[in-house]
């Protein structure tokens, strides 16, 4: 598989994702079932890779890379993975534009309200896998 | 004494510190930023909020468009890519040496304690997170339509709805009940 073939898929499976791990069932179709560049014990690893690593967990997808195609294949993971984040910039200016009309202004309150309410089941989710493995690791 | 202000090296230091010491999702590191920042005066509750929603907004890793945002609101174009590249770069390093050398860290006793700890701080960040965000409304008059937000928020998450869709569904139904009054303080307008 070429470099820019990898980057691409990578590139689809961050840029139709909207958090860290969002991307793996794209990842695992198209480089696992698809392509067979990587196996699932691979995939599975890379994931653990980013999962015990500080640092954005969508960082598993440079370890995907790497298990894919080597150092470059990590470079082409690391590019996957930032691609996406620059489309806040567009995203930011039109909302600032925007933001003294008052249904901007509410929509935007509304997304922020919205946001803060999902962040209580993530954090609970958090703290329960937490508590579960510190169980393990004393039981 | 006042807080020295933001260059963009500080940028660069402070998003490369907060971002690459927090295991358990990106948004342990947004409370981080959030903490230094407002204590420093270098972003404001409602800039936070802001860029909070935008990031969520935002296709691929949630942290990673908060810092660009956030380098894109202080420094534009330089100020993004330099945020991207100390929020990405160092856990990139790390995350590809681990699968070269064909390390499980997570295989230890210690480490998987360690981690557990982490978790659990990370835990305690987000929820952080959510008060500092949701604060703002249910301390106003605007409680109940925040409240009643957050419940329908809340039920679409638990019947499965992904998160972009609930915050997409709460943008419309904000952008239809339109409040005259202000509500918490607004980001400055761009220069």
């Amino acid at each position: 598989m070429s470099l820019l073939t990898l980057y691409l898929l990578l590139l689809k499976a961050t840029v139709t994702s909207f958090s860290g791990l969002g991307s793996l069932p794209q990842i695992r179709q198209d480089l696992v079932v698809t392509a067979h560049v990587l196996t699932d014990e691979q995939l599975s690893h890379a994931v653990l890779i980013g999962r015990s690593t500080p640092g954005p967990m969508g960082a598993y997808v440079v370890s995907a890379g790497f298990l894919a195609s080597g150092w470059a294949g990590a470079a082409v993971g690391w590019l996957a993975l930032v691609t996406p984040a620059l489309a806040v910039i567009p995203l930011l200016v039109a909302v600032r534009r925007w933001h003294h009309q008052p249904r901007v202004r509410s929509a935007v309150d509304a997304l922020v309200v919205a946001g803060g309410a999902l962040l209580l089941p993530a954090g609970y989710q958090l703290a329960l896998d937490a508590l579960r493995q510190l169980a393990k690791v004393v039981g | 004494m006042a807080a020295p202000p933001l260059t963009l090296g500080r940028l660069v230091w402070t998003v490369a510190r907060d971002v690459n010491r927090t295991v358990g999702g990106g948004l342990a590191s947004m409370e981080l930023l959030r903490r230094a920042y407002e204590r420093a005066g270098w972003l404001t509750p409602a800039e936070h909020a802001l860029l909070v929603a935008v990031s969520r907004l935002t296709p691929g890793t949630n942290i990673l468009a908060y810092c660009t945002a956030l380098g894109w609101l202080r420094y534009r174009g330089l100020g993004a890519l330099l945020a991207l590249l100390a929020s990405s770069v160092p856990a990139t390093v790390v995350v590809a040496t681990l699968s070269a050398a064909l390390v499980r860290v997570d295989e230890y006793p210690l480490v998987q304690t360690l981690l557990a700890v982490a978790m659990l701080v990370g835990s305690a960040l987000i929820l952080s997170t959510a008060w500092s965000l949701l604060r703002p409304f249910l301390l106003t008059s605007r409680r109940v339509w925040a409240l009643a937000l957050m419940a329908i928020g809340l039920a679409l998450a638990v019947a499965g709805v992904t998160p972009v869709r609930v915050l997409l569904i709460a943008a419309v139904l904000g952008a239809l009940t339109p409040v005259p009054v202000p509500g918490p303080a607004r980001p400055e307008t761009p220069p």
